[in-house]
């Protein structure tokens, strides 16, 4: 299912790196790092607003400014989704799929559990880069392209941790990895 | 800059990449956290690379935006401990997760449902856990180099090092391209051609690991004098650098140049170029002509050295390609012929005959004394900037014609 995809990476490495970093410079040139996460928290405290008016005026977060509108960041995450769409389309990618090669050899395949990992994982995500103001792209890469002093912490943490769980939950490399391929 | 249109549209070039390089593919984020599959790891770091160097160079021209986050160490390093976590579980991050949900995969759109849930649960946390973890350890929005006191391209050379170490220590595990051309040549010849290219001298079960050795050999010697090649560039370009710094006054030349050439300068020349000498984008490192001097002869030792062994190189890989009948040999030739011109242009014949014949390169003593000379006439100008920067252009047009060469004998001999 996933071979293809796996296999040939549409872009060979180096041209894959140079074009997101240059994609990063055109941010930084244009508006500031590129950033994710945050606006998660916007459309939360969008529905906030409508649903507990007066919670949400309380809140010494959401009676922030920035969280109050769908600027420059929402419509990044909407064009992001856009893109990666459209992208998908053009290099014929797009497909419905559930589990990866990794969770299949280790886990042989239920997708239940795997959409409930993808769960999980997706609230420790949201959370982890709230507290940590900013996701991976923000800032690992952002951090450290602006040599900021939180970007050390963020990156012993963030790989420490995610090789870590990778190993406990992933630990047998699937067959494609192997070299006689 | 920052309306909602320039963020749809650097968003569809930020989400189009991430499918263009693969990232949403949770396999690969999880074979680079396993260290079975370098190329995420690759691409991060090419990708961190770059970056910083693109806004080095944006901040040279001050246009870079920054957005410095604070350093909070406690809640950065939870943070990076959940986000890690959430890593390592599903093999998406917030932003390859959307990319990843957009590109069809069921996994990444729950993904996502539970990254809104966790910035439900954030805000639900904010008040009574995020702000009393915000006041301990908070720094502030500061960088490195502010709290060290030093420049930044002191942090900019260690992490490049780091980064082109991790460049390095990966390849190795890769299956080499060259390699497999080596091998699928080898077991496409074997069975079915006995002889290859229709040798005369060596042949059938003799000739065949002559040939493959001789291949592999003249894949070192082309990996070799790719770095070569490499370093011979960033010297030159760095002596042009150099150059230019002092030309444009930028530096200014300090009065008592003890810099071997025997340089005579009047006090009041010396004082002439005087203007505010460490310029602004050089981050504050105090740039002396002194410390010019120093690297100059540095990078004059290493592009000598270099040069050699270049030629050397090509000759080798000369060699090897003659012997084992690879072929490609006119375009070898042809840039073994160029290397030596270059090498003989780039020694500094200036220390061996006086001033009457000169190498591309150049002492500082001798940048001293053309920069402290007063010119004013058009052909002393013209001569001037023939010397320094036409001689210049010169290796440099022959270096990049020898490495032309080269590239198309590579690509002869494995084809």
């Amino acid at each position: 299912m996933e071979k293809s995809n796996n296999r040939t990476p549409p872009l060979p490495w180096w041209a894959a790196g140079i074009l997101l970093g240059l994609v990063q410079v055109l941010a930084i040139a244009l508006v500031k790092p590129m950033g994710v996460s945050k606006q998660f928290v916007v459309a939360d405290a969008k529905v906030l607003e409508h649903v507990a008016p007066e919670y949400s005026d309380n809140h010494p977060l959401l009676s922030d400014e920035q969280y109050k509108k769908f600027g420059y960041g929402w419509w990044f995450n909407i064009g992001i989704v856009l893109g990666a769409f459209l992208a998908a389309l053009h290099l014929r990618v797009w497909k419905v799929r559930t589990v990866s090669a990794w969770w299949k050899r280790n886990h042989d395949a239920p997708v239940l559990l795997r959409l409930i990992a993808g769960f999980c994982g997706g609230v420790l995500l949201l959370l982890g880069a709230r507290f940590a103001y900013g996701c991976i792209t923000e800032h690992f890469i952002g951090g450290w392209t602006q040599l900021s002093l939180s970007a050390i912490p963020f990156t012993i943490t963030l790989f420490g941790f995610g090789m870590l769980v990778a190993y406990l939950v992933y630990p047998k490399a699937p067959n494609r990895f192997r070299r006689e391929e | 800059m920052s309306t909602p249109i320039v963020g749809l549209i650097m968003g569809v070039i930020f989400g189009a990449s991430l499918v263009l390089t693969g990232l949403t593919n949770p396999d690969k984020i999880i074979g680079a956290l396993r260290l079975k599959d370098f190329y995420a790891i690759r691409i991060v770091v090419v990708f961190l690379l770059v970056s910083m160097l693109g806004t080095l160079i944006l901040d040279l021209f001050g246009a870079a935006n920054f957005s410095i986050k604070p350093a909070v160490i406690l809640t950065v390093l939870i943070g990076g401990a959940l986000l890690g976590t959430g890593l390592g579980l599903t093999g998406f991050s917030p932003a390859t997760g959307l990319a990843s949900a957009a590109s069809g995969r069921v996994d990444a759109l729950v993904t996502v449902i539970g990254m809104i849930f966790g910035a439900h649960v954030y805000i639900l946390i904010y008040p009574s856990i995020v702000i009393p973890l915000e006041k301990i350890l908070n720094f502030g929005s500061v960088t490195l180099p502010e709290i060290t006191g030093t420049s930044a391209t002191l942090w900019i050379v260690p992490i490049f090092a780091v980064g082109s170490l991790i460049l390095f220590i990966t390849r190795s595990r890769e299956p080499r391209y060259d390699e497999h051309r080596i091998k699928a040549g080898n077991s496409g010849i074997n069975p079915a051609f006995p002889v290859p290219l229709g040798s005369i001298s060596i042949s059938g079960e003799k000739g065949l690991p002559l040939k493959s050795e001789c291949l592999k050999a003249a894949c070192v010697f082309r990996r070799w004098k790719n770095l070569l090649f490499l370093v011979l560039l960033l010297c030159l370009l760095l002596l042009q650098g150099t150059f230019w710094l002092v030309s444009t006054g930028q530096v200014e030349i300090a009065e008592n140049t003890n810099t071997g050439m025997t340089v005579v300068l009047d006090a009041d020349q010396a004082a002439a170029p005087a203007k505010e000498s460490p310029s602004p984008w050089l981050f504050g490192f105090d740039m002396t002509f002194e410390r010019l001097t120093s690297i100059v002869r540095i990078t004059n030792i290493i592009i000598v050295l270099t040069s050699v062994l270049y030629v050397l190189i090509l000759y080798f890989g000369m060699g090897v390609s003659f012997k084992g009948e690879l072929g490609g040999l006119s375009h070898m030739c042809g840039a073994l012929y160029m290397a030596l011109i270059i090498f003989v242009l780039l020694l500094p014949w200036r220390n061996f005959f006086g001033p009457i014949a000169m190498g591309a390169t150049y002492t500082p003593g001798e940048l001293a004394s053309w920069c402290t000379t007063d010119i004013s006439d058009t052909l002393g100008m013209v001569l001037f900037y023939l010397r320094f920067t036409g001689y210049w252009a010169l290796v440099m047009l022959l270096l990049l014609l020898a490495q032309w060469r080269s590239f198309r004998w590579a690509k002869a001999i494995l084809r």
